[in-house]
């Protein structure tokens, strides 16, 4: 079949680094084409260079067989290519159909949204897309957010859809009615999806054909009715992923953690935390398991010290550290790995040893005289950077140059390296790669067996499962149940996930 | 920007090589004293002369020279009481305000305690007292806003620049309008500072300049080496990231303000009651203030290095001195000080841009089109 979009030989050197090594690809007309590939591998850059952003060194495009020069996103949506960006890029206050029209290039000057209402849910119709166009975006779900996206690309005229890592911050309901839209609108419509992961599910369920990327080269083309998520992964690695032990994390000691009736506010001013009781042993677990949104930011921040508990009450090992501020709660061991890892839990700026310092510049260890031990903190960073395998220059590395995997594990290890009693890992492999989401999970189970408690906030089931001694569900900050890993499986726990009480998530 | 088959761009540069931030600075003066020859030609003025008079009587002539040093140090105080919270991220606009504060409370302290025929207490001690009020009372009014953004998350731009305005007026009543700072004569000043409370001078220079290069080397040290420097710049780079750290928002929006603000307040100081042949607060104290101004752009020239503000300071000081004597020597028009220092300013924000990033030229599209003959798809 003629393919409708085309890279021949693409090559794109940044600074020090060869991003795309002579890439060739084909999207043949109507099918769900996915390109695979771990952090680094030049996913994003690829889908860049198609879509304007990024000008290629050598290589050209061809589209329906014609060599084009795609210049700019403008070049780009004039020839039917658009892109839906891994970060939202709507105005939240605004209703879906203003999101949908604004920067459309008729829409200068004078704003006709009766008609423009009109064309847009002909558009919803003819896709199969169910959206209400004047709700506001910031009531939508990120599932609905996405589809909002993919309207406006649509809007815009593209029958090519590039959508980048588009399942990473949905659930698996969501992630898997996105995937069914998808597919209709390329069978009924004949549009093009060109879609990005590094997320095997999402390869195997829903593409046609994959290209897989390794270190800017392509290393396969398959089929996915001929391949196997092992294959893939060999592919994407270059070798075998162990999978790594199971379960169970050695025998639980004395209380470390207890929390009774933890309540806490949202940013808005709402309950966010209604009311969450748990103890932890030395060496436990806890997954809480749960859709974005439902307490699990508050949580984190009211074990750590950054948000007010409005009621009830936080021991660490008998002692109350519910009104105790940050600091405090790190010298006497909580340890945070936050969900932000670039905006909270490193300074971009910062070199690594000034990175390391941020949880050290109060330690008597490493401060004399009100200066800091340069010198100790640079030997602790490049312990931190063997012990966990951080791939960085040199300790006086900026922390923005580090991968997010390598900077992931450079967090992992500073916080660590504290001993913690208490260790908060809130979302820590997302976005990660097999490799490094391999090594954060066993490095968290490390942690475990050597006596730290465990509270780990995931929105992946499948690590939950993987880790916790203990599973809670949480919705709308209330723990729905709370389990042993014995008695959870992935059907109750997703179905208390959405807010299903145990007899009902039993009969269901 | 296009150019036919060639484009213009500029390139990120990768890492600046070591000593190109003096280059690019210089080329910036160059280029501030080339613009602002036309100014002079525009005036039927040479340039030559024009510079010549500029520089000669701000680096050369002994009385020019002395007052460059003197308005150097009080620029110094002005860039150091911006520069602290600054690298916390936030903007102290509130230079002139904390100036006027520091001055009137260093003229209240011998409006209480100093008796002229006694002579009692002792000059130094009501010196010391005096610079400890002004500092004092620098701090005090920096610490509002402070405590503003630390409590309220009140935006400290607003916060200072609406105290430049209270202290303005403030200080117009005490010295103009019936308040106990008048001076005898009543022509819109204070009174004059006592002589046994005018500080010695050594070759022309008040204990002030030990003072502001001592600050200038804490400074320097406190934000190399020192935990608090490191909570500061911290705080500066990410509040999140800060927060996160167990680093107080609060506690590091007061402090920074607090030392700022005492900085500032010594500046008023210095430039009120140690500059000599002063010894007072005039009736053009607004000038004073606004000159402050230049102590922000000092800080952001020097990219926050205490140290390395001293050269910027003493130019811009030489510069407003030399320039408003050149004025008055060739009969140039009014202004050419504040423009000579504002095209400085320009030149100066621009070489930051050409310290960052390289011109590039190039020839467009040459990849692409090499590229097209041999990659021909199957069609």
């Amino acid at each position: 079949m003629e393919p409708v979009l085309a890279a021949r030989g693409i090559t794109k050197r940044f600074p020090g680094v060869l991003a795309l090594d002579h890439v060739d690809l084909e999207v043949a007309g109507g099918e769900i084409h996915a390109v695979l590939g771990q952090n680094g591998a030049g996913k994003t850059t690829l889908m860049n260079v198609l879509f304007g952003l990024v000008q290629p060194d050598e290589g050209v495009l061809y589209l329906h067989g014609r060599p084009v020069e795609v210049r700019s996103p403008h070049d780009a949506l004039a020839r039917g290519i658009g892109m839906v960006h891994q970060t939202r890029r709507l105005v939240a206050a605004h209703t879906v159909l203003e999101n949908v029209v604004l920067g459309h290039p008729r829409v200068r000057g004078v704003l006709n949204l009766r008609d423009a209402r009109l064309e847009v849910s002909a558009l919803c119709r003819r896709y199969g897309v169910a959206l209400d166009l004047g709700a506001r975006v910031w009531q939508l779900s990120e599932g609905e957010r996405q589809w909002v996206e993919i309207l406006k690309a649509l809007y815009r005229g593209a029958r090519v859809l590039i959508l980048d890592e588009p399942t990473s911050v949905l659930t698996p309901p969501e992630a898997a009615a996105l995937l069914a839209g998808l597919r209709a609108m390329v069978r009924g419509e004949g549009v093009t999806v060109l879609l990005v992961t590094h997320k095997l599910p999402t390869v195997m369920a829903a593409c046609d054909r994959v290209t897989v990327l390794r270190a800017g080269r392509v290393v396969a083309r398959l089929r996915t009715a001929e391949a196997t998520e092992d294959l893939l992964v060999r592919h994407m690695v270059g070798r075998d992923v162990a999978p790594g032990p199971p379960g169970r994390s050695g025998a639980p000691g004395r209380r470390v953690l207890e929390v009774e009736d933890l309540a806490c506010l949202g940013d808005r001013g709402l309950a966010a935390l209604r009311g969450v009781t748990f103890a932890l042993r030395e060496g436990e677990i806890l997954g809480v398991a749960g859709v974005t949104g439902n307490g699990q930011e508050e949580l984190a921040h009211v074990l750590a010290g950054l948000r007010p508990a409005t009621a009830g009450r936080i021991l660490l090992d008998g002692r109350d550290i519910t009104h105790l501020p940050p600091r405090a709660r790190w010298t006497l061991g909580v340890g945070y790995i936050p969900a932000e890892r670039v905006e909270v839990a490193s300074i971009g700026a910062f070199s690594l040893v000034d990175n390391t310092a941020l949880t050290y510049h109060f330690d008597p260890a490493f401060v004399r005289r009100g200066l800091l031990d340069d010198a100790g903190l640079a030997a602790l960073t490049r312990r931190i950077m063997d012990g966990f395998d951080v791939k960085a220059p040199h300790p006086y590395a900026r922390a923005r140059q580090l991968s997010g995997g390598n900077l992931q594990k450079m967090i992992l290890g500073r916080v660590l390296s504290r001993a913690p009693r208490v260790l908060v890992a809130h979302l820590p492999t997302q976005g990660l790669d097999v490799e490094a989401t391999a090594f954060v999970r066993a490095r968290l189970r490390d942690a475990a067996a050597g006596g730290a408690a465990v509270v780990l906030i995931s929105e992946d089931l499948d690590e939950i499962l993987a880790l916790g001694d203990w599973v809670a569900p949480i919705y709308e900050g209330r723990f729905v149940a709370r389990l042993a890993r014995a008695q959870a499986d992935a059907e109750t726990v997703g179905a208390m996930m959405a807010g299903l009480r145990r007899e009902e998530a039993a009969a269901g | 920007m296009r150019l036919g088959r060639h484009e213009v761009v500029l390139e990120p540069r990768p890492a600046p090589p070591a000593g190109y931030a003096v280059l690019t600075a210089a080329v910036a003066i160059l280029a501030a004293l080339a613009l602002a020859s036309a100014l002079f030609l525009s005036a039927d003025a040479s340039p030559a002369a024009a510079y010549r008079a500029i520089f000669s009587y701000a680096f050369l002539n002994p009385h020019g020279l002395a007052a460059t040093v003197q308005r150097s140090i009080y620029l110094l105080f002005c860039t150091y009481a911006f520069l602290v919270p600054f690298r916390a991220g936030l903007w102290n606009i509130g230079l002139p305000g904390q100036v006027y504060a520091g001055g009137l409370a260093a003229f209240a302290v011998p409006l209480l305690v100093w008796r002229e025929p006694t002579g009692a207490p002792s000059p130094a001690l009501v010196i010391g007292l005096m610079v400890a009020a002004a500092a004092v009372a620098g701090a005090t009014t920096g610490g509002i806003a402070g405590i503003l953004r630390a409590r309220f998350q009140v935006n400290e731009i607003l916060v200072t620049m609406m105290l430049n305005s209270i202290l303005f007026w403030v200080v117009a009543y005490m010295v103009k309008e019936g308040g106990p700072f008048m001076g005898a004569t009543a022509e819109g000043e204070s009174f004059t500072l006592p002589a046994p409370l005018r500080p010695p001078l050594w070759w022309g220079v008040p204990f002030t300049a030990v003072v502001a290069l001592g600050a200038a080397a804490l400074l320097d040290l406190l934000f190399a080496r020192a935990a608090l420097g490191y909570r500061i710049r911290a705080f500066g780079a990410s509040p999140a990231a800060a927060r996160y750290g167990g680093i107080s928002p609060a506690a590091i929006s007061l402090l920074v303000f607090l030392i700022g603000g005492a900085l500032a307040g010594v500046a008023g100081y210095h430039t009120f009651a140690a500059i000599p042949g002063v010894h007072k607060i005039p009736g053009n104290y607004g000038y004073y203030g606004d000159l402050g101004f230049y102590g922000m752009i000092s800080a952001l020239i020097a990219r926050g290095s205490a140290l390395g503000a001293i050269p910027i300071a003493v130019l811009f000081g030489g510069l407003s001195l030399g320039a408003r004597f050149a004025q008055g020597a060739l009969r140039l028009p009014f202004g050419v000080d504040y423009a000579l220092l504002g095209l400085l300013m320009m030149t100066f924000i621009g070489s930051h841009v050409l310290h960052a990033f390289r011109v590039v030229w190039r020839r467009r599209g040459t990849a692409v089109a090499d590229a097209a003959p041999t990659g021909a798809p199957g069609t």
